[in-house]
């Protein structure tokens, strides 16, 4: 234990706790959005596995684990094997700066917004790769879309993120916090505008309808998930609500004042929790309610709608930023 | 944008579900309601004596449009509980896992002995469980609620001349006749008297009948030949 | 329909390819019989040039049954529970149609009363049949998991309605086999018109919650205006009817110009759209949905009392003989004029048709697939094909 350098310890330790907590959001996140879709469609979701279906994702993995993994013939064996992986491996990496506490983070890096968008730009590439290698035409279109999509709804993302950098100075996730524990949460206020811009940016790059073309059941079979089967699918699946999970903490922490309690009630995990939570049943709510948009429709909505407007609003907020002072502060 | 106001309609919408009782039927812990006339699986019945209701005549198995029933027809022999001579049926076999639910072997059958039934066929593992035998269908005469339909009920609800003023008017003369039978019954009540009395009269005669039949027994021993031989003619 | 006719229309179903290498930047790609959204069994291979369509083949007869060779061999009487299963998605218009057809051949007079419960049924499977497409045209674009399945769940739901409806008539929840030679074979109970009544209402009350999810619905009208358009002329040649025609602008309906049964008697009102791409094809549907709530609760207002079958009842499978004779009738189903042609004097000595003929509306409009796909993308070619609404086991028998 002297051995390891205490960064690497802390890191470990907190990485595992958060990551584990994590997992365990995303399982019963899956039971809940299932409910939750089934209450929408007048109808009850799972409810034989377990008091009110509480075990159905235990049952859900287990099916998937007893399938038959196939690999195909002709797909290209190390990046069909590397993709399911890496897709989780990055959407978790993402998680790393985002403050679950007051100053609890796995990492405290001061890039810390650099490095969850990054780490967005990097999760489109196992998703191509798995379009690519799955040696199936409708697996290349998904790839294909994904790639497009991903790509261009990263520039809004990313300067829709800009704008609580501006404000509180900083690139490190938990300074922004803290500075919205101090003044006011981002999105009651000039954030506002940015908060709706960076939450479409983010269904975008999770693949959750309204944009979901590149896994469009109806047009695609599976999309890009088409050639998986048994755990390496059941790792896609998991991937995207990891994603959607890890979108929302991200959205909390930069906007809605993270691990900051309303009220004056006592800052902490609960709150940061209770908000990712908040804005996944918008998601699930907005996934359940609305049909998706055609891809050159999608492209047109970000281009020439999304990168305006944000382009707009991170020239805005540096505006106000530099006058505020002058006008007598808020 | 419009977008949003309308995913935000859409949105509503959705959630307004949220708020109504689900229209689950969590089927078979509650079960709905069919209505009498429901067709699900199959019984033969047995008649109004007790007997299976089946002659054996082939009209089931010459009309089915997916020849799933298999009936072997038995020899004509007397029926053990009025004695006359009526059809049997050997074996009977109805293949679900083809049947099309199309109710024509229950209109067809001349002495309504198969029927349909409101419950659901028991659901099996293999082909063979689907295949009904005669003995699965005889018992769900009993264990199961039986449907509306037979044949007789179904031919008179299509008969041509149902509804129509001369079936009205021959309603109302069955209507009228109705105190006509009253009166009927009254002279008919006469000859129920001399019923009794005949009834009265027979118990004389099937007590004179035993007198004979005692009186012949103990005719056998020589000793009472004389006296049976005596008694006869008084009987007479 | 020839590159001629194609040509004289101005419409290129098969784009010069000679631009291109032959099969070296096209992507050939088979949205095969197997596939979550092609409506039943259909096969279209796609010539694709990135995500651009630039030809499509389709490919039809994967659910070919032999429905009219197997009806050779059958009987008049035994035909209608066969004939349930080809539009399986609106039975009464079928056994309807089978039944005129041979009650044209035999002669056979239909009374009054059963020529409006006809109607009636005909009606609410329309309605019935409109829910379910509108229920997969949703799921055709929100996705299996998403928006489109709530959509589709709660036009189901509405249906449930119908088919309960129908369940405490015939006994059958949905191939009712209650059409016979000469009528119906089951009357309606007591108390059922006031069912039909509160159901009907409440179908009406649930039409506003459609529309919020589709067609006022933004998205779900970028997703179908200006897509697929069908010019009415082409429409005529392909031999298109029902909504399609309707939506591209022809004032044709079977109900109103050549009436049938009831329907001399009331007055339908005939919705027609000019735009005739798909999102004129959901608003004349969903508006022939509502005119079927108003007709039904007229016609079941409106029942004369009286027999409901003029023919014999059902006792022989060949009391039914036709020595020779030829009859054609056509009918308005939910997709269409759906046409029956027999021809008497076929084997049992009579009793079966000797040619039995259907015109299913269903394959007409698909033969509209090579030339609205084109120049679209496979997103598109799923939104058309659904508003097309196909019937495969009706295109195929």
């Amino acid at each position: 234990m002297n051995a390891i350098h205490p960064i690497v310890l802390h890191g470990l330790i907190y990485g595992g706790a958060i990551a584990t907590v994590l997992l365990t959001l995303t399982a019963w996140g899956i039971w809940f959005e299932r409910k939750f879709a089934g209450r929408m469609q007048s109808r009850l979701g799972p409810t034989l596995v377990g008091w009110v279906g509480l075990l159905q994702p235990l049952a859900d993995a287990a099916k998937l684990l007893q399938k038959e993994d196939l690999i195909p013939d002709q797909a290209d064996r190390t990046l069909y094997l590397a993709s399911p992986p890496l897709t989780v491996f990055f959407t978790l990496a993402t998680v790393a700066v985002i403050p679950v506490s007051v100053d609890v983070a796995v990492a405290n890096l001061p890039i810390g917004v650099l490095w969850i968008l990054a780490l967005g730009g990097l999760m489109v590439f196992p998703v191509w790769t798995a379009g690519w290698a799955s040696a199936n035409k409708y697996a290349l279109l998904g790839g294909m879309r994904a790639v497009a999509q991903g790509i261009s709804y990263e520039i809004p993302m990313v300067l829709s993120a800009l704008v609580p950098v501006i404000f509180a100075g900083s690139m490190d996730v938990n300074e922004i916090v803290t500075w919205q524990a101090e003044h006011h949460w981002l999105v009651l206020g000039p954030g506002l505008f940015a908060f709706v811009i960076f939450f479409v940016s983010s269904l975008a790059e999770a693949n959750r309808i309204p944009f979901d073309i590149p896994e469009a059941e109806s047009e695609l079979v599976a999309g890009v998930t088409t050639e998986y089967s048994g755990m390496r699918f059941g790792l896609f699946y998991m991937a995207e609500y990891l994603h959607t999970l890890v979108a929302s903490a991200v959205a909390s922490a930069l906007f809605l004042g993270g691990w900051n309690g309303l009220f004056g009630l006592a800052d902490g995990i609960h709150w940061m929790l209770a908000k990712t939570l908040a804005l996944f049943f918008m998601i699930t709510w907005v996934r359940w309610s609305l049909v998706r948009f055609r891809s050159d429709q999608l492209m047109r909505l970000c281009w020439i709608y999304l990168v305006p407007m944000s382009l707009a609003l991170v020239m805005v907020s540096a505006l106000w930023v530099y006058y505020e002072p002058m006008l007598g502060g808020h | 944008m419009g977008y949003f106001i309308d995913a935000a309609r859409s949105m509503a919408r959705s959630m307004r579900t949220v708020l109504r009782k689900p229209t689950t039927i969590q089927y078979p812990a509650e079960k709905r309601d069919q209505g009498p006339r429901a067709r699900l699986t199959f019984a033969l019945v047995h008649d109004e004596h007790g007997e299976e209701a089946c002659v054996g005549c082939l009209m089931c198995e010459k009309i089915c449009p997916s020849r799933v029933i298999t009936v072997t027809a038995g020899d004509k022999r007397p029926s053990e509980v009025t004695g006359k001579k009526r059809g049997f049926a050997d074996d009977f076999v109805l293949d679900m896992n083809a049947c099309i639910y199309c109710e024509l072997c229950v209109q067809v059958c001349p002495t309504d002995a198969i029927v349909m039934t409101q419950d659901h066929m028991v659901p099996g593992f293999s082909r063979e469980d689907l295949v009904l035998t005669m003995d699965k269908l005889y018992a769900n005469e009993t264990e199961t609620t039986l449907s509306w339909g037979r044949a007789s009920n179904l031919l008179e609800m299509q008969d041509p001349k149902r509804g129509t003023e001369e079936d009205r008017a021959a309603t109302k003369q069955r209507a009228g006749a109705k105190p006509a039978e009253a009166e009927a019954a009254k002279p008919a009540a006469k000859p129920v008297k001399p019923a009794k009395a005949a009834k009265a009269e027979a118990p004389e005669a099937v007590v004179a009948e035993p007198a004979k039949v005692e009186a012949a027994e103990p005719a056998k021993t020589e000793a009472a030949q004389a006296e049976a031989s005596e008694a006869k003619p008084e009987a007479k | 329909m020839t590159l001629a006719s194609a040509a004289r229309l101005g419409v290129d179903p098969h784009r010069d390819l000679t631009d291109y290498d032959p099969e070296a930047d096209l992507m050939v790609l088979n949205m095969g019989p197997q596939h979550p959204s092609t409506h039943g069994v259909f096969r279209v291979k796609l010539y694709l040039d990135g995500e651009t369509i630039v030809r499509a083949v389709p490919y039809v007869g994967y659910l070919h049954r032999g429905v009219e060779k197997l009806l050779e061999e059958l009987t008049f009487v035994q035909a209608t529970p066969i004939v349930d299963k080809n539009d399986y998605v609106s039975p009464m218009t079928n056994e309807q149609a089978i039944n005129m057809a041979f009650e044209a051949l035999l002669e056979v007079e239909v009374p009054r009363r059963a020529r409006y419960m006809r109607t009636l049924f005909a009606e609410m499977s329309r309605i019935s049949s409109h829910l379910l497409w509108l229920a997969t045209f949703g799921v055709d674009m929100g996705g299996a998991l998403g928006g489109g399945t709530t959509l589709f769940l709660h036009c189901f739901r509405e249906r449930e309605y119908i088919l309960d409806l129908f369940e405490l008539v015939t006994g059958a929840r949905f191939h009712y086999n209650t059409h016979t030679i000469g009528g119906n074979r089951h009357d309606i109970p007591a108390g059922w018109a006031k069912r039909v009544h509160q159901a009907l209402d409440l179908i009406a009350s649930r039409v506003d919650e459609y529309l919020d999810l589709s067609t006022k619905n933004a998205i779900f009208v970028a997703r179908t205006r200006g897509v697929g358009t069908l010019p009415a002329k082409l429409a005529l040649e392909l031999g298109i009817t029902g909504p399609i025609l309707r939506a591209s602008g022809v004032d044709h309906d079977l109900r109103r110009d050549a009436p049938f049964h009831a329907y001399d008697e009331i007055d339908v009102k005939v919705q027609t759209e000019q735009a005739g791409d798909c999102l004129a094809r959901a608003h004349v549907r969903i508006r022939e949905l509502s005119e079927s709530i108003r007709l039904s609760k007229l016609l079941v207002d409106g029942l004369p009392e009286g027999p409901i079958c003029g023919g014999r009842p059902i006792k022989n499978p060949t009391q039914f003989k036709a020595k020779d004779g030829q009859a054609y009738v056509a009918l308005e189903t939910p997709r269409g004029e759906l046409g029956t042609y027999v021809i008497g004097g076929g084997g049992n000595k009579g009793a079966s048709p000797y040619r039995l003929k259907i015109r299913p509306p269903s394959l007409h409009a698909l033969a509209a697939m090579p030339y609205l796909l084109v120049g679209g993308t496979i997103s598109d070619a799923v939104v058309i094909l659904g508003s097309l609404d196909p019937i495969m086991g009706e295109a195929d028998r």
